[in-house]
């Protein structure tokens, strides 16, 4: 048996060797070839973490929040395995635990922190049996390549009733994720957002849980954070926000960090003030899911709240550019929900601003372009003086233009450009104080690459001009 | 004032479907016909003989079912308007509804409103991609774009099509017709969303909706470059011609 373990650890390697020297990044093919040769080596490997194994899914927010939660376990001086994006269904975790194995089958490691893609949780659940599992939210996203979100929802349900050694980590202000307390009857431990001055009283954005999931009313809302995020509760059948163990009330911004005071069970945490370098809502939620999971593993609080402090958005999650003395924000978008967060953060920084956006309309991007049309661009075009310039690009940049004039954009704003370096370049180079990227996933890495040469480029213009004066 | 009626706003938005009523909204205000935008849904009183355009878009199964018990409570003044000339618009799921009955993959027949004669039969292949169907516009043929993903397939009794598929599946797959048209009312499975892409589709409902108000008048001319440019972008991607 371990010789078959051993032989699907080197076929997989030598399969990542290979496909890295044929210019492809090697994250499903391996572990895909392991799985055929051995099929029990996911579940060998996964046994041998020493400590726990944490599963974060949902739709918004899964890389952040399970980078955040390595930050803190690496912060707390443990050694931690964990995937990336894009390598999140069952192959592509199969590789990231080959690749942190020796020849022999063993693994070195405390913990693992495992992203899943919603339709790879049934395996991923059943091969590696996790201590925690953390759900952001549910949003639909891609759904010519899912099923419908409700479909989603119940193959993760199905697929927890029995994993009785798990505790659940719940997003509680999300009716959807935070049903799966009841649903799956596992112990579970909620975060959420106390309700503050920002919060509003009506829902303007297109929300996915109308009804409740138990007895099928309408679901009353005391307020809301954004889509169906917020304070709810069923009149029928009392179905109803639980009260989080972790629940954060906003302070402020400053030096670019948003702070927010930490309760744990209406208690307030001792030195309990949690500092994020990102704007908006959304990482808000990871921050919080982050710490919850990492509390309920035994790390102490201050080691966690210093980790999270530290931790720098990855690429294209509100990541920040200099571009010369103009800020420049890379996000990428890959559903409304997540769409209405990036555009509400650049709503509210104050200042002017260019927008370039890239719409791709290849398979991980959904084919479909029509969800553009329910992002709430409408709240560009109800501003848009402080906006200068729209650039279009991305095999589906006349879509995204046609878009933004129906937003209510004046035309004369709006450019499409296919050329993505000219597009982005005169995005960064336009008269506003800063400029905001967005991008789909497919369009991701190429804009990242683009506005990192850029920005580079200007960084040696400018050096080249100060030796010379 | 053209008095246009949203149905089930809050229910049926899958797919962008709401940007059709923005896309008939934007262009009747750009060209100063006065309108109003009627939202409707589950409970509420509706009075389809009072509208001049309604829009069906689609919803998940929940929802859709919700709405086709809701529906039916008025399916006798909504068919006695559709005869009167109302204009409708009815997306995907709402296209199934007006038909005869949806039937499922174990053999039930799930009735729908039947103010169509079709009927939809649950298929075991999904049809899903980038589409292109031709129709009459003005008597001249106008290549139509939108994205269709539906796993119902829908055949016609005494209806005519909407248009002939160029690029996708269309109706079924089979018969190479898409969405069907009986009297001023218009059905399809194209989401993309449908109308802002096409102005010249848009146009028409706009003049068949002032029509039935009375009002027979030529559409002033829009700056429909924008328009123009996503249409033609995907007929050039799918290597049809422009035109
Ligand atoms: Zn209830």
């Amino acid at each position: 048996m371990k010789l078959r373990l051993t032989s699907a650890i080197f076929a997989g390697r030598s399969a990542a060797k290979l496909s890295r020297t044929c210019g492809y990044d090697g994250s499903s093919l391996p572990g895909m070839l392991a799985r055929v040769f051995y099929p029990p080596a996911l579940k060998e490997l996964a046994a041998q973490v020493r400590r726990d194994i944490i599963v974060v899914s949902g739709t918004n927010g899964k890389t952040t929040t399970a980078n955040m939660i390595a930050g803190v376990l690496l912060e707390a001086g443990f050694k931690v395995i964990s995937n990336r994006e894009g390598a999140n269904m069952i192959s592509g975790i199969t590789t990231s635990f080959i690749m942190s194995s020796v020849i022999s089958g063993k693994i070195d490691c405390d913990y693992a922190v495992i992203e899943a893609d919603e339709a790879s949780i049934p395996d991923v659940l059943n091969n590696l049996s996790p201590r925690v599992v953390v759900l952001t939210n549910f949003f639909r996203d891609q759904l010519d390549r899912y099923w419908e979100m409700e479909k989603v929802i119940g193959v993760i349900r199905d697929s927890l009733r029995g994993q009785n050694q798990a505790t659940l980590v719940l997003n509680a202000d999300d009716p959807l994720v935070a049903q799966f307390q009841d649903t799956t009857g596992l112990h579970s431990h909620f975060f959420g957002l106390a309700g503050n001055e920002n919060t509003s009283k009506v829902n303007t954005q297109t929300r996915e849980a109308k009804f409740c999931p138990f007895c099928g009313s309408a679901l009353v809302y005391d307020y809301f954070h954004y889509g169906q995020l917020g304070a709810y509760s069923c009149p029928d059948c009392g179905f109803k926000r639980p009260s989080p163990q972790v629940e954060a009330i906003p302070l402020g911004m400053a030096d670019g960090l948003s702070s927010f005071r930490l309760t744990c069970q209406g208690e307030t945490v001792p030195r309990g003030i949690m500092e994020i370098q990102t704007q908006g809502l959304h990482n808000l939620y990871n921050a919080l899911a982050a710490f919850t999971a990492s509390k309920l593993v035994g790390i102490d609080v201050q080691t966690i709240l210093s980790s999270l402090k530290k931790y720098r958005p990855a690429i294209g999650r509100a990541e920040k550019f200099k571009y010369g003395n103009k800020q420049a924000y890379l996000n990428l978008v890959k559903n409304p929900a997540g769409f209405n967060q990036g555009l509400r953060t650049l709503c509210e920084a104050r200042g002017t601003k260019d927008v370039f956006i890239a719409l791709n309309d290849n398979f991980a991007d959904s084919r479909d372009v029509s969800w553009i049309w329910d992002v709430d661009f409408e709240m560009l075009g109800a501003d848009h003086k402080h906006l200068k310039h729209f650039l279009c690009s991305g095999l589906r940049g006349e879509d995204m233009a046609l878009r933004l004039k129906y937003a209510g954009v004046p035309a004369e704003k709006i450019a499409v450009n296919k050329d993505m370096r000219r597009a982005i370049k005169a995005a960064l180079g336009g008269k506003a104080g800063a400029t905001y990227i967005f991008a789909t996933y497919t369009a991701l890495r190429p804009v990242h690459k683009i506005v990192k040469s850029l920005v580079e480029k200007r960084d040696a213009n400018d050096q080249g001009m100060s030796s010379v004066s | 004032m053209i008095r246009a009626c949203h149905l089930y706003p809050d229910l049926l938005n899958l797919y962008g479907d709401r940007g059709n009523v923005m896309a008939f909204q934007k262009r009747c205000q750009w060209r100063n016909i006065p309108i109003q935008i009627i939202n409707k849904s589950l409970g509420d009183t509706m009075d389809f003989s009072n509208y001049d355009f309604v829009f069906l878009g689609g919803g998940s199964d929940r929802e859709q079912k919700l709405i086709a018990a809701d529906l039916m409570k008025r399916r006798d003044q909504f068919e006695k308007a559709v005869e009167n000339g109302l204009v409708v618009l009815a997306i995907c799921g709402g296209y199934q509804l007006l038909g005869r009955y949806y039937a499922t993959g174990d053999g039930r027949h799930i009735p729908g409103l039947a103010i169509l004669d079709l009927y939809t039969r649950a298929g075991s292949a999904r049809l899903v991609g980038n589409a292109v169907i031709e129709m009459k516009q003005a008597g001249a043929p106008v290549k139509v774009v939108g994205f269709e993903n539906h796993s119902g397939h829908t055949f016609l009794g005494g209806v005519k099509p909407l248009g002939k598929v160029l690029y996708g599946k269309g109706n079924n797959g089979r018969d190479g017709l898409e969405g069907a048209r009986y009297k001023n009312v218009f059905c399809s499975y194209l989401h993309g969303p449908l109308l802002p892409k096409n102005a010249g589709f848009t146009d028409t409902l706009i003049r068949l909706s002032l029509r039935r108000r009375g009002i027979d008048q030529d559409l002033k001319p829009l700056d429909d470059i924008f328009e123009e440019r996503a249409r033609t972008a995907l007929l050039g991607r799918l290597g049809l011609k422009a035109n």
